[in-house]
């Protein structure tokens, strides 16, 4: 690409239906597949697309991303030309400029797109798990010489009324955006990722601005505004794996989908690997009553009781006798000896106690905080 | 009082020559992840040794490859850091640790450091040497070069001052002794000679028995312990590799495994490293595989050593012993025919 593409990445989501997961940390920082956090998918995406100009818009508790992502030397972004920048709100003259929508989040930081001088702009989700060529989103986009370009991904009929549909005509050009809609015409989703050409994007920002009663939001402001006047957008069909996870539920999903080659989601991908921070841990034991069966465990790991079909972090510890099956467990955990866990998400650096046993199974997924494990020992019941 | 380092990444062990034909003894992989000289490296940054050289002859691609700037061990420094120092001599590299002759082409690294006092280190020994407490005991003793050792032996690491390093790299000839070593070993006058008593766990990996004895002592628990310490973690350089995925029908136990790997079949008493994949109903007993090897399923392996790249087809059945393991060179291919 010998036209500059900048890469903008909304990260500053709460995800609150992700309960305490999301107490202290954004949804993008939010650990997934036994070694990663969601926003390593759209970072990596970045880097292996030769997009070397990425601006983080960050928000609410930015403090573990900004640590996080640091320098961006994990991607290979800590560059002397572009790199990644964190773009957190901030103050002017004028007073502090929150991000009341995904729209004004971009305006406030026009500055910044202007000084990086883009020919496009990509704008991505920092909260969903997947894998792709935005090279090739922004090929497509020229191609057809479009002003924005919007990603789409061909959900099931059944489940399209809960999604932002994108209704297209034949040749991919959109005509009508519909939001949740009872009766779907289409079933192509919006993932969140728009290309635009930058001279648009600026104009249709700096408008949206101006109108008071805007959310300033990309779906429900932006988009249907340059709908209206007959800019030139088309739907790009991405096929392949991706999932946002909004909920206890889908992040146990999302984990699940890893253990099943049919989901389509394969992390053992040297030509699109998956970069993260690495902590320095030795490799992980499985020792002489350990017994690990369709999983997968990270580095540090001690295994001397029973995993199966679970997905383990960095630094767990399982001790005998203890069973785990269908759950996620995150790093620093300890599993204590006869414990059985099963369709549970730990969060990080949870101490289970020995002989635990969830009190009542609940019909999803139990998100195993502290407070339970201590209305557990109140309970007596151990 | 401040150390530097000088670690010798050129010294030439006969007894590991299957796994240093493209390698120098200190990039060879051990505990699964790990190259041997991550040990030394990782004992000095904990020490807060910020200066530090590695004398390395050739082949050392590998190690350059390993240790890039430094950055995974916090070398990569504006003021000092890690400097990569390669001896000019077609045959470098001697029998015994700290030649003078490779610290003589690089004699600058001595002259121009800040520091009072010099570490010499080996690079094949694997241990958790706390240089802080080595180099307070060593001022303590008023000895002029202190050796570290262990209930087996030496670590072949020694503290002496920085002046007498010049002194004897200056009055190696004339005084007709080769290395740091040799000169300890033979207690030479007018120096006088200390001993800093090492109680933690160490390996020495100085022949392929030693290497497949001191990887397979990892699977006990107590050495783990001892070697891999939380406050001081062993450094390495980063992969990026996936968790390691145990399929149904796999049966792991009492093994070590790195990231990325992908276990179909059956592994026991073993070290697997990185991006490794054992198919279907293979059979693995006191097996080092390394990195990005390959086993085919319905393969049987025991006391195999399969050095990087290493691909066994199916149906390969190896047995080697305790004492004589069989060792698989760098990117060797085997095929049911070959095992027979």
């Amino acid at each position: 690409m010998n036209e500059k593409v900048v890469a903008m990445l909304l990260a500053g989501g709460q995800g609150s239906r992700l309960k305490s997961l999301t107490y202290d940390i954004a949804k993008p920082a939010i650990p997934y597949g036994g070694k990663y956090r969601i926003i390593d998918f759209p970072l990596s995406n970045c880097t292996n697309s030769g997009i070397n100009t990425v601006g983080v818009l960050t928000q609410y508790q930015p403090h573990a991303l900004h640590r996080y992502i640091g320098l961006g030397t994990p991607w290979d972004l800590d560059r002397h030309q572009g790199g990644v920048t964190m773009l957190p709100p901030y103050a002017e003259i004028d007073g502090i400029k929150w991000y009341a929508g995904t729209a004004s989040a971009i305006y406030q930081n026009i500055n910044f797109l202007t000084s990086c001088e883009p020919d496009y702009v990509v704008i991505l989700s920092g909260d969903h798990i997947y894998k792709m060529d935005y090279e090739k989103l922004v090929e497509y986009h020229k191609e057809k010489q479009a002003d924005v370009t919007v990603s789409v991904l061909e959900v099931p009929w059944e489940e399209a009324s809960r999604f932002g549909i994108v209704n297209t005509d034949e040749d991919m050009n959109i005509v009508e955006f519909d939001e949740k809609p009872e009766k779907p015409k289409s079933n192509l989703a919006s993932m969140g990722v728009y290309v635009f050409d930058w001279e648009k994007l600026e104009r249709y920002l700096e408008e949206d601005n101006n109108i008071e009663e805007s959310t300033h939001d990309f779906g429900k402001d932006i988009l249907p505004k340059m709908l209206k006047d007959q800019q030139k957008m088309v739907a790009y069909p991405f096929k392949g794996y991706w999932k946002d996870v909004g909920t206890v539920d889908s992040l146990w999903e999302a984990n699940m989908d890893l253990l099943d080659p049919s989901a389509g989601l394969v992390l053992h991908d040297p030509a699109w690997r998956i970069y993260s921070s690495n902590p320095q841990l030795p490799p992980q034991v499985i020792t002489k009553t350990g017994r690990v069966q369709g999983s997968m465990v990270n580095e540090g790991c001690v295994i001397s009781g029973t995993v199966k079909h679970s997905v383990i972090f960095q630094n767990v510890l399982v001790e005998k006798e203890a069973v785990v099956e269908d759950s996620v467990v995150m790093s620093g955990t300890k599993i204590g000896r006869g414990a059985h866990l099963s369709r549970v998400i730990v969060p990080p650096d949870v101490t289970v106690p020995e002989n635990y046993r969830l009190l009542e199974p609940a019909a999803g997924i139990t998100l195993l905080t502290q407070d339970l494990i201590d209305s557990w020992k109140e309970s007596g019941q151990q | 009082m401040t150390l530097m380092a000088a670690v010798d990444a050129s010294v030439k062990v006969a007894g590991l020559q299957d796994l240093t034909i493209h390698r120098s003894v200190s990039s060879i992989p051990f505990a699964g992840r790990y190259r041997l000289i991550d040990f030394a490296l990782s004992n000095l940054v904990n020490a807060d040794i910020n200066s530090v050289g590695i004398f390395a002859s050739q082949p050392f691609g590998s190690l350059i490859d390993h240790i890039g700037v430094g950055k995974s061990w916090d070398l990569d420094r504006r003021k000092e850091g890690l400097f990569f120092l390669p001896t000019t001599h077609q045959n470098g590299g001697i029998a015994t640790v700290g030649s003078f002759r490779d610290f003589e082409e690089h004699l600058q690294f001595f002259e121009k450091s800040r520091q009072t006092h010099v570490v010499v280190t080996s690079s094949f020994v694997a241990g958790q040497l706390d240089y802080k407490e080595m180099l307070a005991h060593h001022l303590a003793s008023g000895k002029d070069i202190t050796e570290a050792v262990g209930a087996s032996g030496s670590l072949k690491s020694y503290i002496l001052s920085r002046r007498l390093m010049l002194e004897l790299i200056r009055s190696y000839r004339e005084k007709r002794i080769l290395s740091i070593e040799d000169l300890v070993n033979l207690k030479k006058a007018p120096y006088s000679y200390g001993v800093y008593e090492y109680k933690g766990y160490f390996a020495i990996i100085d022949s392929i028995q030693q290497y497949f004895k001191e990887s397979l002592g990892l699977l006990d628990e107590n050495n783990r312990r001892l070697l891999f310490l939380p406050q001081a973690p062993i450094y390495t350089k980063v992969k990026d590799e996936p968790p390691t995925r145990y399929l149904n029908g796999s049966n792991v136990s009492n093994s070590m495994m790195a990231n990325g790997s992908t276990i179909l079949g059956n592994v026991k008493n073993s070290i697997i490293s990185r991006a490794v994949t054992i198919g279907i109903n293979a059979s693995l007993d006191s097996c080092i595989i390394m990195q990005k090897c390959t086993i085919e399923e319905n393969c049987e392996l025991a006391y195999v050593i399969a050095d990087k790249d290493v691909y066994i087809e199916k149906g390969v059945k190896l047995i080697g012993t305790a004492d004589r393991p069989i060792v698989l060179r760098k990117g060797e291919r085997v095929t049911k025919e070959d095992s027979q």
